[in-house]
């Protein structure tokens, strides 16, 4: 709710494929390679080439739909949609209109201990176009066609969310289903997820106010502050006695603010018509099945099994799960029975994840699932502190040295030896009058000193759990 | 001759050249020829020959193009200002196709604009004429390859048929043209008029001919979804003139009152020939062939209108002077490139999809386009080809029709129910008017079934005669 | 639909073609004529089928052996500054 009036998002999300080549011609499908040396005379658009569409990219937009939950269309269809623009070089898109591959599904959204449901109105495949280059060198606009052709499912949400923070969390969550799914590198800087949100306010218990639809939102971050500029500009419109226009409109973020791309007088006409040169797209149930099948689990589904069944909090739960390889090794860790997923939690949002920054790929290290949970089994058990096991997981890390050989090596092992431990408590209370004295007027923090000079006295050894109950135990 | 070795193929491409020298002047045929590539693959041809390797089955034959066909390094204008200049970098798989068979192409023919007419008077480049008479229009769209065949200035053409490009022109040119089922030959590097209709296919001045011809050029191609992946048996190798049995289906709508007299006697003459042949002929009928001119403008104009958008100055092809905006770019290339008639095309289609009237227009002609196939599969239930007239006029003097769009179209009255059914038919000469104008009549067969028109054809050949060359 | 008046202007402006004021008439008139033989067609009560029978092979998802150059693929554009094709200035 802004100002007592409730937001209505919508949001259509295009991805660009990580396919070998382009959608409908062999060309290489790539980001950032030198001008118009990525081209043929398919995607150039040259008179008498014809499209023929790349079989994984059925296959891909298949795999999206199955993630969001949606019916898959076997039998369907590409159509053109018609206009001018230096970029398209046929002057047609080839996408989908009526029938798209995958429709009617739902995203479920993990947001702390929420789960927000986000309807999926459909999802289709279709090209990208070239980019225009613009220089202030001379007058005119440069057209580079490498993008041309470079296949794109386009996810259309239904208006279901109600805050600029539920659309980034939807946002957030396909981007990470497309990763964990392998179909896109979802680079937003490269522009290979980009977003298109509709927008519109109207008081609870009102029928829903007119849309806008703003283009041009570039980044996560960008979406909320588009959001909710254009959700305050509306209900300034509303507030002033005014009527909002349905209307494109463009986000500019660097000002800030969206302005009018085009009025509904203006609207494109599209002319969509079925594409003459393509045929019925058939794709067998066996198919459809196997990719079903063989998906993985989602990544807002082990967010929730993080949390339920792990008893991690959303944050970790949710940071392990952003990145696949962190995911899967904690993954692998509960699969062979660690007993201490907090541990492993700790540890993998810690040392490891500054492994990984570092450019380590964790695959390529001596480090196991079964190493890791036997440091961090013997950490929860008290065998070891948890500054020992760093020093166990260094020296896996460098020579794959054997944890226990390690522990005793360096004598790492705590000392939980209540008799052992006592004699050494009785020592340090009577060296410790004064703190003793403090303790009994009500002085608490004398204690944590006792206690540290305690650990202090077995080197560090002792367990400080076991220590601190004896130390407390000798005072009273 | 070639095959016995008594003349060399560059003999016969040079002599090709000189036919073609003597007669162009008259006729207009092409638009490019290719005089010393081709040259200088008869020479090659020659070469092999004297190798003994076994020759490809066009190897050192003569054969023109059709100017909407891509071939490489060669321009291809479509006939066409915007494409005056346009040298495609790659082959259409058709021309590739002839390459490896040994055929050595002369040149590119002339045509109506984008493949856009019946008279190939919407070139812009020149007016090809009637060999039979060169005050008359050889037909269209594919006028340039009807004319060069029949003018024997090619022994085989290429030319392309969305409503009757191929057919109407050979029956007005007195050669034999095949229009092949949608599907079975590439049209990948035919520049498209509409993609759904488009069809790839041959002119020869004898069945047979024309049978070779389309054994090297039919065939499943990957870089054409549309393309049928079946096997093609040879049709050359299975001709044979036995019709004895063969049902012939007569559909009374394509002999009413659109169709001139003579023309309809001339193709009633051949089918009774075919009966004393042992043909067994019976009438039938086709009630939608009266909407399927609406229906096939629509759809044609439709998809012309989406597949002409890609010329706007922008890769290829004309760009106007001094472009103010891009806007300004866009309208002045489009209009001062394209002509008349290819704007009357673009405005028509762009007006039937557009928002708003999509149904009315496009999905109402897609729906009949469903209901005239359906009624040709029941009618093959009981014939096994239909025979009509192909053109419902002879050829017709330049300016006759050009000016008015409606007598224009009609012209395709016989021949655009098989492009919206994706058929395969032959137009074979069938008489002459009293001042030797060609009649042809058109054999219409099932789908993949050219085998059975070209034997239909090859019977009809044999008691007709073969090819009546005209004086020129 | 029989009495429809067709916006050649608007029609024109939508396929970027510039029709002179003096052409109107004439392609009014010819697109009457047009649209009233389209119009003689009867409606048909049915939907458009999209045909499983009519299925396409798709393409391997494998890159082509052979590539055209850059110049090759520019040579027919009408102009060309540092490999890009060029076009009046875009604004949008």
């Amino acid at each position: 709710m802004i100002r007592g009036y409730e937001v209505v998002i919508g949001l259509e999300v295009h991805a660009e494929l990580n396919t070998a080549t382009k959608i409908y011609c062999s060309c290489k499908n790539s980001f950032g390679l030198e001008v118009n040396t990525q081209v043929c005379p398919i995607c150039m658009g040259m008179p008498g080439t014809l499209p023929t569409l790349n079989e994984k990219v059925v296959e891909y937009a298949i795999k999206m739909g199955h993630a969001l939950n949606c019916g898959i269309n076997r039998i369907s269809k590409q159509d053109r949609k018609n206009y001018f623009y230096p970029d398209l070089p046929k002057s047609y898109q080839i996408s989908q209109s009526d029938i798209p591959l995958c429709h009617d599904g739902y995203l479920d959204v993990v947001m702390g201990n929420d789960v927000k449901r986000v309807g999926i109105e459909r999802i289709h495949i279709e090209e990208d176009a070239g980019k225009l280059l613009h220089s202030d060198k001379f007058d005119g606009s440069l057209v580079d066609f490498n993008r041309c052709g470079v296949p794109l499912i386009e996810i259309v949400s239904k208006p279901d969310m109600r805050s600029s923070d539920e659309a980034k969390a939807y946002l957030e969550t396909i981007r990470s289903i497309l990763k964990y799914i392998d179909i896109s590198d979802c680079k937003m800087q490269e522009g290979s997820i980009r977003c298109d949100v509709n927008v519109s306010v109207h008081k609870p218990g009102e029928p829903f106010g007119t849309r806008c639809e703003m283009k041009n939102v570039n980044s996560f971050s960008a979406v909320v502050r588009g959001i909710d500029y254009e959700a305050n500009r509306q209900i300034d419109v509303i507030e002033a006695g005014g009527k909002v226009e349905q209307e494109t409109r463009r986000w500019n973020d660097a000002k800030g603010e969206s302005e009018t791309l085009r009025s509904k007088e203006d609207a494109q006409d599209y002319r969509y018509f079925p594409e003459p040169d393509l045929l019925t797209i058939v794709v067998p149930q066996e198919k459809v099945q196997y990719l079903k099948d063989t998906l993985p689990e989602l990544p807002n589904a082990k967010i929730m099994r993080y949390i339920k069944d792990c008893g991690l909090s959303y944050s970790d739960a949710s940071m392990i799960v952003d990145v696949p390889e962190k995911s899967k090794l904690f993954d692998d860790c509960m699969a062979i029975g660690c007993k201490s997923p907090k541990i492993i939690s700790n540890w993998i949002l810690g040392e490891i994840s500054k492994l990984m920054n570092d450019g380590i790929n964790l695959f390529e290290t001596p480090l196991t699932p079964e190493k890791l949970v036997k440091i961090a089994d013997y950490i929860s058990s008290g065998k070891i502190s948890t500054a020992s096991g760093k020093i166990v997981f260094d020296a896996v890390m460098q020579s794959d040295a054997d944890i226990d050989k390690v522990i005793e090596e360096k004598s790492l092992a705590q000392v939980s030896d209540t008799n052992e431990l006592e004699s050494l408590a009785k020592k340090v209370i009577s060296e410790n009058e004064k703190s003793v004295t403090d303790y009994k007027n009500g002085k608490t923090n004398a204690l944590g000193y006792l206690v540290g000079q305690c650990m202090k006295a077995s080197k560090g050894k002792a367990n400080p759990g076991i220590m601190k109950e004896i130390v407390l135990k000798l005072l009273q | 001759m070639l095959g016995r070795g008594e003349i060399s193929s560059e003999e016969l491409v040079k002599s090709q050249y000189e036919r073609i020298e003597e007669v162009e002047p008259k006729v207009d045929a092409y638009l490019t020829l290719d005089r010393d590539n081709a040259i200088a693959r008869a020479i090659e041809i020659d070469k092999l020959r004297a190798g003994k390797e076994k020759l490809p089955a066009l190897a050192g034959i003569p054969v023109g193009v059709k100017d909407n066909i891509s071939t490489k390094g060669i321009r291809t204008t479509c006939a066409s200002k915007m494409l005056e200049n346009y040298v495609p970098v790659f082959n259409a798989t058709v021309v590739e196709k002839l390459k490896e068979n040994g055929a050595v192409i002369t040149g590119k023919l002339n045509m109506d604009e984008f493949a856009m007419g019946s008279s190939t008077e919407n070139s812009y480049f020149k007016k090809t004429k009637n060999p039979f008479n060169v005050s008359c229009v050889p037909g269209g769209s594919s006028g340039g390859s009807a004319a060069a065949v029949s003018a024997c200035e090619a022994v085989v053409a290429l030319g392309s048929d969305t409503g009757g490009s191929i057919r109407q022109p050979a029956s007005l040119c007195g050669v034999v043209g095949l229009k092949p089922t949608y599907g079975s030959v590439s049209r990948y590097g035919l520049v498209a008029f509409a993609s759904s209709l488009d069809q790839i296919g041959s002119f020869g001045r004898c069945v047979k001919d024309v049978a070779l011809l389309q054994d090297v050029i039919q065939g499943y191609d990957k870089m054409d979804a549309t393309s049928a992946n079946r096997s093609y048996a040879s049709l050359y190798e299975n001709l044979n003139s036995n019709i004895s049995g063969l049902k012939i289906g007569i559909p009374k709508e394509y002999f009413g009152e659109g169709i001139k007299a003579e023309v309809k006697e001339a193709v009633m003459r051949s089918v009774n020939e075919l009966e004393r042949q042992g043909a067994i002929v019976k009438e039938i009928s086709l009630p939608s062939t009266g909407n399927a001119l609406s229906a096939y403008y629509i759809i044609a104009c439709a998809e012309a209108s989406s597949n002409l958008a890609r010329f706007d100055g922008v890769k290829y092809g004309y760009r106007c002077e001094n472009p103010q905006s891009l806007m300004d770019m866009y309208e002045r290339t489009r209009s001062e490139g394209f002509g008349r008639e290819v704007k009357r095309r673009i405005i028509l289609g762009t007006f039937v999809l557009s928002s708003g009237y999509f149904d009315a227009y496009y999905k109402k002609a897609k729906l009949m386009q469903q209901r005239i196939s359906a009624e040709f599969d029941s009618a093959y239930n009981d014939v096994d080809v239909i025979i009509t007239p192909t053109s419902p006029f002879e050829a017709f003097r330049f300016g006759d029709k050009i000016d008015d769009p409606i007598a224009m179209y009609s012209a395709d009255i016989c021949t655009v129910t098989v492009n919206i059914a994706g058929l395969p038919a032959v137009s074979i000469p069938c008489g002459y008017s009293d001042v030797g104008l060609p009649y042809g009549l058109q054999i219409i067969g099932r789908r993949f079934d050219e085998q059975t028109i070209l034997n239909t054809a090859l019977a009809h050949e044999q008691c007709f005669g073969e090819f009546k060359s005209c004086k020129l | 639909m029989d009495n429809i008046s067709i916006d050649i202007k608007h029609i024109a402006k939508l396929a970027r073609l510039k029709i002179d004021d003096s052409e109107l008439p004439r392609y009014e008139s010819e697109m009457r004529d047009i649209i009233g033989m389209v119009n003689s067609m009867p409606d048909i009560e049915d939907s458009l089928i999209v045909d499983p029978n009519n299925a396409m092979e798709l393409r391997e998802d494998k890159l082509a052996d052979d590539k055209l150059s850059r110049d090759v693929m520019l040579s027919n554009a009408p102009k060309v500054v540092a490999g890009c094709v060029v076009v009046p200035k875009v604004v949008d």
